[in-house]
């Protein structure tokens, strides 16, 4: 059929004819035209097994934050679930857990920072990359992307050595930068994938128009890709908030971060205040998430 | 169009804050970075010591936690340069290789009013002795009848896969497997029959931890019932509800000092002189002293309290008659020690 | 023309290539130099980098305790990606047919453990698998067990651990390729008398091949450096190599040698990364890529 033939990458289905598409199905229709035929045995024998696996693997992802959350209003000392008794006493004792409220503010400064310098770098890269297929582009765009499959601790590790090469000692801007390598990938690869559904007519109109370069990039491009842009922003915020292996080393006594401090704390301490602020991180995430999908479509972009 | 004019201005004005947000770490009032071990140590440093720190000279403090071996690896790499912490706890062994490397600087006695207090035996002039750390038996009552008696009651394979031990780069690790090691006959340079006595041991071990704060997990998760086990750390896990006992083997305690120093080239020397100072003073050690902690005091103002005159020492002459190890023998084999261990002792 | 989406050359962006120079030069200032530095440390038998020697290269592969390191690393990682597929893939097969607002939803419940700090997640682990945790709880209340099994501190534990936590990786990949699966072929499929099952092994499978991969890589990898997970879940006694290294530079302040378990870790680790990706390649679907 002339369709199938001319179009075989047409995005999310919209095909012309009567075909109905896979991906919008209504559960409990037949694969097959004409609803009076009950539905075969393979399909609904597919739809058992794969309903099944989906309904273990979302236990198995969401369970354990939503025990982390239950455990932390437990009243007693010890990390038992589900608790025995409940109370809101280690919340308040992470009132008084000054050197995790210092350790967070670390992380929340380096983090904001790596973002600023992912997104402004990130886009400036993935405009000069985009749909270029200069040599150039191509290594760079493995080279952007490669922090995300090489082993950070190695990375973290070569720092660290680096900066000692050097004559320097850890400090947040050092911390700042290494952060940098690790998430500007985030911003890179959902600006790449935003620019990628931009039609070039709309840079044609525009310079056609007698906008400038810059005045297109503003007033065009932008706006075209800012959700886009916004994905990756929230990813690399939370990817720098939230790393382990650079911090590791470029991270020292002076300057804690708080991924750094938990897994201190849980290594050797396992109390319950951990809990309470794992309880916290949970909930501003979840918060974080929901403004995220609201402004930037956060689920679109990363299923790109 | 509006929305996206609005949404712009959410932005820059969001920018605008964050922009005055200080570049630098969070910090009011001056902050002494410390070394503090795991478990009983880091918790007692953090509820008794910093605020009595903190009410003498309005510093706050700082924690990291780190073994002994771990601090003496980060002063190494540091050296040169700025100290990362300027207070380090040290056991025994470590105080030798800490003072032979210049990674400590001598104590300033004269800073320190309450150095004196200490009994002689704890003055030493690279730092003084903030306690006396032994070890015996910990075993769960409510799963164990019986209390064990002696090291080899740990071969009874009714405990199979029950018993917990530390890996050699913590103290108690290295503690266990020198006092092991001698009641089979061994000496600090032979350490064969120790390993064959740990072998000998590994069907009745279930887990083995990094450190003493994990270990504590273990027994709080109920993992292990039975190990060899410091005083003080059994007595804390007590408090918190976990069932243990402490039981002083047959064979008699064993132990080694504690002991706090000033880094060289540390970022704030005075504030590190006096945290170390607070940790000697007499009203702070008897409040170290007490349930959950039992911090076995060196101050001679300080009488033992019960629970310590109950297990380990009726008086502090019984104390200063525990026995001891010669570090200085063990130190150069350590990481053989802990390579063989690796090795050897495989879960 | 308008064709699909899909086509690289929409921008006239060729010479726009200066624009990826600040990133290029912090790249190759900050991520390329200190690879080089740590293979030159690698090659040299002190910290100070006086004497030039292979020594330390020896000593990694002339020990069996190192390869083993080495091996059950990857082993652990391979196994825990099998893990991550074999569930992951179905999540993301129900997401691709699912009405739209539910599939936002199921994204939102994909997402959230990949961005909920990582040690929070592994932490949660810990009370479950501990012998008085949940997990021997459920094992004990329906009677598969009598006594509680040991999970914390296994390597059964960590793999469990490692696959919730980088699912997500899986899952993303997959569903972004099995949604643009022309529905058509499905369709046609079916017409030409494929049963449901036939339909999945000879068309979805192989059209979701790049996901697949992309998923793949991105686990794998993910799971062979996940230091946090690996330290908290396998305890001490299951060293791997992230602990390895950190162990080695911190620990034992032995930075050549950490250098040269390092570039050892990240030449496997690329490797590995390499074949899939060949294998990727060849059962390329599209002309597109991701």
């Amino acid at each position: 059929m002339a369709t199938i033939a001319d179009d075989p990458a047409s995005p999310k289905g919209r095909p012309e004819g009567e075909l109905r598409p896979l991906g919008r199905r209504r559960s409990g229709e037949a694969a097959s035209v004409g609803r009076s035929r009950p539905t075969p045995w393979d399909v609904r024998s597919q739809r058992v097994v794969f309903g099944v696996l989906t309904a273990i693997a979302v236990v198995f992802l969401v369970g354990p934050t939503i025990i982390v959350l239950l455990t932390s209003f437990t009243a007693t000392e010890s990390l038992r679930f589900p608790p025995r008794g409940y109370s809101l006493r280690w919340y308040r004792a992470l009132l008084d857990a000054d050197q995790m409220q210092a350790a967070a503010w670390n992380s929340l400064i380096v983090a904001f920072w790596t973002t600023l310098a992912s997104v402004v770098l990130g886009t400036a890269a993935a405009l000069g990359v985009a749909g270029s297929r200069t040599r150039f582009a191509r290594i760079a765009d493995v080279l952007f992307m490669s922090p995300l499959v090489l082993p950070a601790l190695a990375f973290g590790f070569a720092a660290l050595v680096y900066i000692h090469l050097l004559g320097f000692h850890p400090s947040i801007p050092l911390l700042v930068v290494g952060h940098v390598v690790v998430c500007v990938p985030f911003v890179l690869r959902t600006t790449l994938a935003a620019l990628a559904q931009v039609d070039r007519a709309l840079f044609d109109a525009s310079a056609s128009l007698g906008a400038g370069r810059f005045m297109t990039f503003r007033r065009v491009t932008l706006p075209l890709i800012a959700r886009g842009v916004g994905a990756g922003a929230f990813l690399a915020f939370m990817a720098s908030f939230d790393n382990v292996p650079v911090s590791l080393f470029l991270a020292d006594e002076r300057t804690e971060v708080l991924p750094i401090h938990l897994w201190q704390q849980i290594d050797t301490n396992l109390d319950v205040r951990t809990a309470a602020i794992s309880g916290v991180i949970i909930v501003v995430t979840i918060a974080l998430m929901v403004l995220a999908e609201r402004f930037a479509g956060l689920s679109r972009q990363l299923s790109r | 169009m509006a929305s996206h004019v609005s949404r712009r201005q959410i932005l820059a004005a969001g920018a605008g804050l964050f922009a005055m947000l200080p570049f630098r770490a969070h910090a009011q009032s001056k902050t002494l970075v410390v070394a503090t071990f795991p478990g009983t140590w880091n918790e007692a440093h953090r509820n008794l010591l910093a605020p009595y720190f903190k009410k003498r000279t309005g510093a706050s403090v700082t924690q990291s936690i780190q073994l002994a071996t771990e601090q003496l690896a980060k002063l190494e790499a540091a050296k040169g340069g700025r100290a990362p912490f300027d207070v380090a706890i040290l056991d025994e062994p470590q105080v030798y290789d800490a003072a032979k490397q210049g990674l400590i600087d001598e104590y300033p006695v004269a800073k320190s009013p309450n150095f004196k207090d200490l009994f002689p035996a704890y003055q030493d002039k690279w730092g003084p002795k903030i306690s006396l750390q032994v070890i015996g038996i910990g075993y769960n009552p409510k799963k164990i009848k019986t209390p064990p008696k002696s090291y080899d009651d740990l071969l009874n394979p009714a405990y199979k896969g029950r018993v917990g031990l530390t890996a050699l780069n913590s103290q108690l690790g290295m503690a266990f497997l020198a006092e092991l090691n001698r009641i089979k006959g061994g000496s600090e340079t032979n350490f064969d029959p120790g390993f064959t006595a740990l072998k000998a041991l590994l069907p009745n071990v279930g887990a083995v931890a990094a450190n003493l704060g994990a270990y504590a997990t273990l027994w709080q998760q109920e993992q292990v019932d039975i190990a060899p086990y410091n005083f003080n750390f059994v007595q804390t896990l007590k408090a918190k509800g976990v069932p243990v006992e402490f039981v002083v083997p047959e064979t008699g305690l064993v132990g080694w000092t504690t002991s706090l120093h000033l880094t060289r080239n540390a970022v704030e020397p005075d504030l590190a002189v006096a945290y170390i100072d607070s940790h000697l003073a007499a009203d702070m050690q008897s409040e170290m002293e007490k349930p959950p902690y039992d911090i076995i005091p060196t101050n001679s103002k300080v009488p033992l309290s019960p629970a310590i005159v109950d297990t380990v020492a009726r008086t502090p002459a019984d104390l200063s008659k525990i026995r001891g190890f010669d570090w200085t023998k063990i130190n150069p084999q350590r990481t053989a020690l802990i390579e063989r261990f690796n090795r050897e002792i495989k879960l | 023309m308008r064709r699909g989406n899909s086509s690289p050359t929409l921008l006239p962006v060729s010479d726009e290539w200066p624009l990826a120079l600040p990133l290029a030069a912090l790249f190759v200032v900050c991520f390329v130099a200190p690879f080089f530095v740590l293979l030159a440390l690698s090659l040299h038998a002190d910290a100070d980098m006086m004497t030039f020697s292979a020594a330390q290269y020896a000593k990694f592969f002339g020990d069996a305790f190192n390869l083993s390191i080495l091996w059950s690393t990857l082993w652990l990682a391979v196994r825990a990606t099998l893990v991550c597929l074999v569930f992951g893939y179905p999540i993301a097969w129900v997401c691709s047919r699912a009405p739209a607002r539910w599939q936002s939803a199921l994204v939102f419940v994909v997402v959230l453990p990949i961005l909920t700090s990582v040690v929070v997640r592994t932490f949660a682990w810990i009370v479950i698998l501990g012998r008085e945790g949940v997990m021997n709880d459920v094992l004990r209340a329906l009677r598969i067990v009598d006594e509680p099994v040991p999970l914390l501190f296994t390597e059964t534990g960590v793999i469990a651990v490692l696959a919730q936590v980088q699912m997500p990786l899986m899952v993303l990949p997959l569903f972004a390729t099995l949604s643009r699966i022309d529905p058509n072929l499905g369709d046609a499929s079916a017409a030409l008398g494929a049963g449901a099952w036939r339909t999945f092994f000879r068309v979805t499978l192989p059209l979701s091949a790049p996901g697949l991969v992309a998923g793949c890589i991105l686990v794998f990898s993910a799971c062979a450096t996940a230091f946090v997970t690996q330290t908290l879940i396998g305890g001490a006694r299951l060293v791997y190599m992230p602990l390895h290294i950190y162990q080695q530079a911190i620990g034992a302040n032995n930075w050549p040698f950490a250098a040269t378990i390092s570039v050892v870790f990240t030449v496997a680790v690329m490797i590995v990364l390499y074949a899939l990706n060949r294998a990727g390649r060849m059962s390329k679907a599209y002309g597109d890529d991701r």
